[in-house]
């Protein structure tokens, strides 16, 4: 129709009269396919086939890597030290940047609007985490903090200083939490958890070793003092110089205070309920004896 | 609008080429999925579909492997068809005998957090302790270090200078040996030694001349300031 107005213009009608597109009008971008090197053919490539004129080179007879001509090699000379020892029996946590965590929240895969969890990390292909590997979770490393600003309430495992300070400068709630690692395994792939027809099990404490840790309020631990955490906040505020907003006149303010209790791993769900995918139910236990132990 | 194209131009071929087998972008597949359109090229990836229905083994017949008469795989049943299953919900958290072994486990394992703070505090105050004790020790001696260089430096003084007298002594007495005898003589020898002998008690007689004299000057003296 004539008053109807086409995108494209003039493009479009270029593109609708030229032919079809078949293998004999196809090209590959000058630069994108590189001759291979083919050893032993043609003026070049014959002769020596690119291995040297005689000895070890051209015979295949190297020694092997690390070989210095009987001089004891460097990796020989360097005396052993302890830098790896016992390194299959500490903690690993996975870095995440804020510059990533602000890249995940602008592209929309993770949503601020809601509690940030290891879950919504995962589920947003934010980060990996293999509980195989001896990882405990994720660490808030402080890489972006200058072009970072987002409110968000965020559940990490760890979190540096200057990460905690950009997070609590935008008006944000950070807690640093613990994980046993079957509790992690069933945070990071919570539905196969589900199939296999298991109550949610309880969180355990953190370890004699990391128990500071999660009760010192400068790392937000969440077996810290609320009224800890307030100063702590305050003191952070003074030491990176900026205005501490207060967060109870917000209109976000309850989804910012929601936190999990100490033996609950994923929100809204408690120890020893069954959820069932197929049939989308949730099954609780009635026994006295059971409801006592999940809810201690 | 693409599809639909498509789908006339497959037909269209399909009807032309009798004999020969051409795979298409969509092609009408009578497949064990039924009709179903797979919009995938030549050998498309199987779907994998599992529509046979729920499978649960039977419980009594002796084919049915063992596994899959345990009760981690009726939950796992439970997980994957719900009630279907047909599976008593109750079995899927641990009765009470299991229960007891599990909470005398973490009662073992996992001490609640007020044991662990107190074990905490204890581990701190005694490293506290134990360093605050050997700083003391440190301090204390240190403190009596100056004292303790005096007496060292006063000792080697004195050894150094009685060792010099002694010298000076036995130089002498030889000397004098020299003198009396004429010759120099081996100090061992036992003349040497009456020498030795006979001046000792020269200057014994000497000392006690002295202390007479002494004496009697003190007797004279203080009658003579009393009157």
């Amino acid at each position: 129709m004539s008053f109807a107005k086409k995108n494209g213009g003039k493009a479009f009608d270029i593109l609708q009269n030229l032919p079809r597109i078949t293998l004999a009008n196809l090209r590959p971008e000058p630069g994108a396919k590189k001759a291979e090197k083919r050893r032993g053919r043609g003026q070049h490539g014959g002769n020596r086939s690119g291995r040297g004129h005689k000895g070890e080179r051209q015979r295949g007879n190297r020694p092997r890597l690390g070989f210095e001509g009987g001089q004891t090699p460097f990796y020989l000379v360097i005396p052993k030290y302890g830098f790896n020892e016992g390194h299959s029996r500490r903690p690993q946590y996975q870095p995440l940047t804020l510059k990533r965590l602000q890249y995940l929240i602008d592209l929309g895969r993770v949503d601020p609007t809601q509690p940030i969890d290891l879950t919504q990390l995962v589920n947003a292909r934010g980060v990996t985490i293999q509980p195989l590997k001896r990882d405990y979770g994720v660490q808030l490393v402080d890489e972006g903090s200058d072009i970072f600003g987002a409110k968000i309430n965020i559940e990490v495992q760890r979190a540096s200083e200057g990460a905690i300070a950009a997070i609590e400068r935008n008006g944000g709630v950070i807690t640093t939490s613990f994980y046993d690692p079957i509790s992690l395994g069933i945070l990071i792939k919570p539905v196969p958890f589900f199939m296999r027809g298991q109550p949610i099990p309880r969180r355990m404490l953190p370890g004699e070793n990391m128990v500071p840790y999660y009760t010192s309020a400068e790392n937000r631990g969440y077996l810290a003092d609320p009224e800890e955490i307030q100063q702590a906040r305050r003191a952070l505020a003074q030491k990176y110089n900026y205005v501490l907003p207060d967060i109870s006149k917000d209109e976000l303010y309850h989804m910012l205070a929601v936190r999990k209790d100490v033996r609950q791993i994923f929100f809204g769900l408690s120890p020893g309920w069954v959820v069932n995918m197929p049939e989308k139910k949730i099954l609780k236990p009635t026994d006295e004896k059971l409801l006592e132990y999940y809810s201690s | 609008m693409a599809a639909s194209m498509l789908v006339q131009r497959t037909a269209a071929l399909c009807g032309t080429f009798k004999g020969i087998s051409v795979s298409k972008a969509v092609c009408p597949v009578n497949s064990h999925y039924g009709f179903m359109l797979q919009t995938a090229c030549y050998n498309p990836r199987p779907l994998r579909l599992d529509l046979r229905g729920p499978y649960i083994p039977d419980k009594d017949s002796i084919k049915t492997p063992e596994w899959q008469k345990t009760a981690r795989y009726d939950k796992k049943l439970f997980g994957r068809f719900g009630s279907a299953s047909h599976i008593d919900p109750a079995s899927l958290w641990p009765s009470h005998e299991e229960l007891e072994k599990i909470k005398a486990e973490e009662k073992q394992w996992h001490p609640p957090l007020e044991v662990m703070l107190k074990n905490i505090e204890a581990k701190e105050k005694e490293e506290t302790e134990k360093r605050l004790a050997k700083e003391k020790l440190i301090a204390a001696n240190m403190a009596k270090m100056p004292k303790m260089i005096e007496d060292w430096r006063r000792e080697k003084r004195e050894t150094k200078r009685k060792l010099k007298e002694e010298k000076a002594q036995k130089a002498k007495l030889l000397a004098e040996a020299r003198e009396r005898f004429g010759y120099s003589m081996d100090p061992r020898s036992p003349k040497f030694l009456e020498m030795v002998a006979e001046i000792e008690k020269e200057e014994k007689k000497k000392k006690k001349l002295l202390k007479r004299r002494v004496k009697e000057e003190q007797v004279a003296a203080p009658p003579v300031a009393q009157s």
